[in-house]
């Protein structure tokens, strides 16, 4: 089964998020900032980030950047999910990594059409 | 809901459109026409059936009717199709007609995101036969509504998301103040859009090289999908393709299509499909 860590401050986001990528058949592990999403993937490293911007502790962007340096860090495909959604910060996310980009609020249909855009189902 | 009320819109929507809404649906002509009902200040959709009655208004009939149909719709909806149009069905209709130039009509288009799907690919990817031809693309809806909103290429939040790409978007339009999305001239310029009913003789809008028809048929009566074919077949350029939706069909409709061989969801003029892959 396909992996998919959720990296959002907010319980309410991580939950609604989770239950969409579940029910697109991944196993979903969630992370409350950049640090701790950094740490979990030096454990493991999943295929898919759903990945917020205005975290405590480490941003989204640091969080990217700092993974994509990682060993096996260029692996996962990255969607950054941010209410930030001009388009000076959208080109921000993908210079730094980013695969993709969901401009907040969001449903499930968006989140599976950009899922599908980076080849994750 | 009344029957008296259900049988009024469903005749209407029958008549005008050819969609064939069976009672057990009734909640969904409630929820459809809610907002426009609201709009114009209407207690209850008996006051609105009343209105539509005893005023004979056809921008009116054109709303509620408009109001009754699906118009969900997304970019790049059944993605492979586009693929196939791209690389296989215009350079070969282009090579088949030599003269440079192919239309391409979506017939019930709704709000454009097929034609602007289309746009971007010619914009983006076209091989090298299709960088010098001039491809005309032509949508058109019965909804006064999604034309006009089509044709600003005006996207909210959502529908921008929705099956289109951050760099596509992001290439292709340009962000609002409100946070809607607008399609750019450069897309914008290979489209137009035009009310039609595909109930209605589409002559005027003379011969396409290629028909989408996807996803309209579905809600239909049979004697309303049987004209519809007999509407697209007379709009057809030798050799044309018409091309419906995912579970579509013509069969049983007319004797004038048949499938396409290799193309998904494709038909052509019958006593053909063979021929042109020869």
């Amino acid at each position: 089964m396909r992996t998919c860590l959720i990296v959002d401050d907010s319980r309410v986001v991580r939950k609604v998020a989770s239950r969409i990528v579940r029910d697109l058949g991944f196993s979903v592990t969630e992370a409350g900032d950049g640090a701790e999403a950094l740490k979990m993937c030096r454990e493991s490293m999943p295929d898919a980030i759903l990945l917020d911007w205005n975290m405590p502790t480490m941003n989204g962007i640091d969080f990217l950047r700092a993974l994509r340096r990682e060993e096996g860090g260029k692996v996962p495909r990255i969607v950054f999910c941010s209410i930030e959604n001009d388009p000076e910060h959208i080109n921000e996310a993908l210079r730094s990594g980013a695969d993709e980009f969901i401009m907040k609020p969001f449903d499930a249909d968006i989140l599976e059409s950009k899922f599908a855009e980076v080849g994750l189902i | 809901m009344q029957e008296t009320v259900f049988n009024v819109l469903a005749d209407l929507a029958l008549k005008a459109t050819g969609q064939a809404i069976p009672p057990s649906r009734a909640y969904l002509m409630e929820a459809r026409l809610a907002p426009l009902a609201r709009r114009e200040g209407f207690g209850t959709l008996s006051d609105l059936v009343h209105c539509l009655e005893s005023r004979q208004n056809p921008v009116f009939r054109n709303e509620v009717a408009s109001a009754l149909l699906t118009h969900d719709t997304w970019f790049f909806r059944e993605r492979s199709v586009f693929d196939t149009v791209i690389n296989t069905i215009l350079p070969e209709r282009l090579d088949a007609t030599q003269s440079g130039r192919l239309r391409v009509w979506c017939a019930g288009g709704s709000s454009g995101q097929e034609a602007y799907s289309l746009a971007m690919l010619l914009e983006d990817e076209p091989g090298a036969s299709l960088r010098s031809a001039k491809i005309e693309i032509l949508s058109t809806d019965y909804c006064k509504y999604s034309t006009e909103k089509a044709r600003l290429g005006v996207y909210n939040h959502y529908e921008a998301q929705r099956g289109l790409s951050i760099f596509r978007l992001m290439k292709h339009f340009t962000r609002m103040d409100s946070g809607d999305w607008q399609a750019n001239e450069t897309i914008r310029s290979r489209v137009s859009f035009r009310q039609h009913n595909l109930m209605e003789t589409a002559s005027g809008l003379g011969k396409f090289d290629l028909i989408f028809c996807r996803h309209v048929l579905s809600g239909m009566s049979k004697a309303a999908r049987m004209r519809v074919a007999e509407v697209l077949v007379a709009q057809m350029a030798p050799g044309a393709v018409i091309i419906l939706g995912e579970g579509e069909t013509f069969q049983g409709l007319t004797e004038s299509l048949e499938p396409a061989r290799d193309i998904r969801q494709g038909w052509v003029a019958a006593g053909t499909a063979n021929r042109a892959a020869a």
